[in-house]
């Protein structure tokens, strides 16, 4: 098996390794709220695989649109927000077509 | 190679101004970048987009390319003219993405891009992380399982060529998988150009919507037809769980829409298990004959109840 328990989690050092991001910016992404590790400080922060794909997606944005880092952290929120709208639209959808008889 | 004109991408006339220009380049950026947008060719159109901007932001750039412009937009292919290819590098570390044709005039460090990812072009960096969905059965989320994933991969052969290969792995997805959530693969995306390592896979976890279950959070919610008599006297009825069938009482006097709680047997999350609902819909049998019509209007008779009465207050 490819996978095991101890790639989900990641300290500083690793998130940097495996997002391919320098240190201040993963500090920038964690001080404007965009990805939120458990522990206090840098030493002890603890990462997730999905804090990866965000942080990624934060840099990318900041780096191709331009937008500051308070800017990102309200666009991330917004596309957080519009992609668990789209969901539940979805699956609300699918509810009610269960009841409607045509 | 095919010729490209960079004032149609950014949608703009020959002789716009560089502030024009550049509006009209961040109204694309925005619209098509492919972390906000939904479009099915975001990304060939933020990247056809950041091409014509490099050239056309900048007034040497652009001079050229007009003059590549004036001979090469006639025709569907383009030529390019002798010499043209200025101040390249071989290329060999670059992995940067513009087209042919814009490397035809400018060559592959034509880019005048800020540097972004940490060792975006150092020659050892990692290979490309690869992301590919992971369709999964709600059945599956509720014990390991391990499952076979297919996906593509750029891979360079021994004669330093970029190809695309199918790779298979065995992966183990963890109980409570839930939409969305990603599972990464370490050193299972791309290979590095260096020496670097390779990149990794990032599975993204995609539920597959169920014939017979909804989900809301971690409940699972599956309409149940009852009939109408069944509704009114109650009844004892087998209702499909995710992991086999569970008797259920449906209470006397039943209304549609009425949820029914089947505790423990919803999705499992890391604080335990949800539920599952039972919502009640009323559903009338197909056909009917004499004897229960008549049967029906004895019941109408009797009954004396308004369904709309809250219409006429």
């Amino acid at each position: 098996m490819m996978n095991d328990l101890k790639h989900y989690y990641f300290s500083f050092e690793e998130l940097c390794d495996v997002a391919e991001l320098s240190s201040h910016i993963i500090i920038e992404i964690v001080e404007h709220g965009i990805i939120e590790p458990d522990g206090a400080d840098p030493e002890n922060w603890i990462f997730s695989t999905q804090m990866v794909t965000v942080a990624k997606k934060a840099y990318r944005l900041h780096r191709d649109l331009n937008i500051d880092w308070q800017g990102i952290a309200l666009t991330i929120n917004l596309l957080d927000e519009l992609e668990q709208l789209k969901l539940e639209n979805k699956q609300l959808r699918r509810r009610l077509d269960r009841f409607i008889t045509d | 190679m095919e010729f490209k004109d960079y004032y149609k991408i950014l949608d703009v006339d020959p002789d716009a101004d560089n502030k024009t220009i550049k509006t009209a380049y961040r109204k694309l950026a925005r619209k098509y970048h492919p972390d906000v947008s939904d479009h099915h060719d975001a990304e060939e159109k933020f990247k056809e987009a950041g091409e014509a901007y490099e050239v056309l932001k900048n007034t040497k750039k652009r001079a050229e390319y007009d003059e590549i412009r004036e001979y090469g937009s006639h025709g569907q292919h383009f030529q390019p003219p002798p010499g043209s290819q200025s101040s390249g590098h071989s290329g060999e570390h670059y992995q940067g993405n513009f087209s042919d044709f814009f490397s035809s005039m400018f060559g592959n460090s034509g880019r005048d891009e800020a540097q972004g990812f940490r060792s975006e072009y150092a020659f050892n960096q990692k290979g490309q992380d690869i992301e590919t969905d992971m369709p999964i059965f709600l059945e599956d989320t509720l014990s390991d399982v391990s499952k076979t994933i297919s996906y593509r991969l750029p891979n360079r052969d021994s004669n330093g060529r970029i190809t695309e290969i199918n790779k298979t792995l065995n992966v183990k997805i963890p109980a409570g998988a839930d939409d969305g959530e990603r599972i990464r693969l370490k050193g299972q995306g791309a290979q590095s150009i260096g020496d670097g390592p390779n990149g990794d896979l990032y599975l993204r976890i995609r539920l597959v919507p169920h014939p017979l279950f909804d989900v809301e959070a971690h409940n699972l919610i599956i309409t149940t037809p009852i009939a109408p008599w069944e509704a009114a006297l109650g009844a004892k009825i087998q209702i499909p769980t995710l992991s086999g069938k569970i008797n259920v009482l449906i209470p006397a006097n039943s209304q549609t829409g009425q949820r029914l709680r089947i505790k423990g047997k919803g999705l499992v999350r890391k604080d335990g298990h949800g539920d599952l609902y039972a919502v009640l819909k009323i559903v009338m049998p197909d056909t009917s004959n004499d004897e229960i019509t008549q049967q029906w209007e004895q019941l109408a008779a009797k009954a004396a109840f308004d369904p709309r009465a809250e219409w006429s207050k």
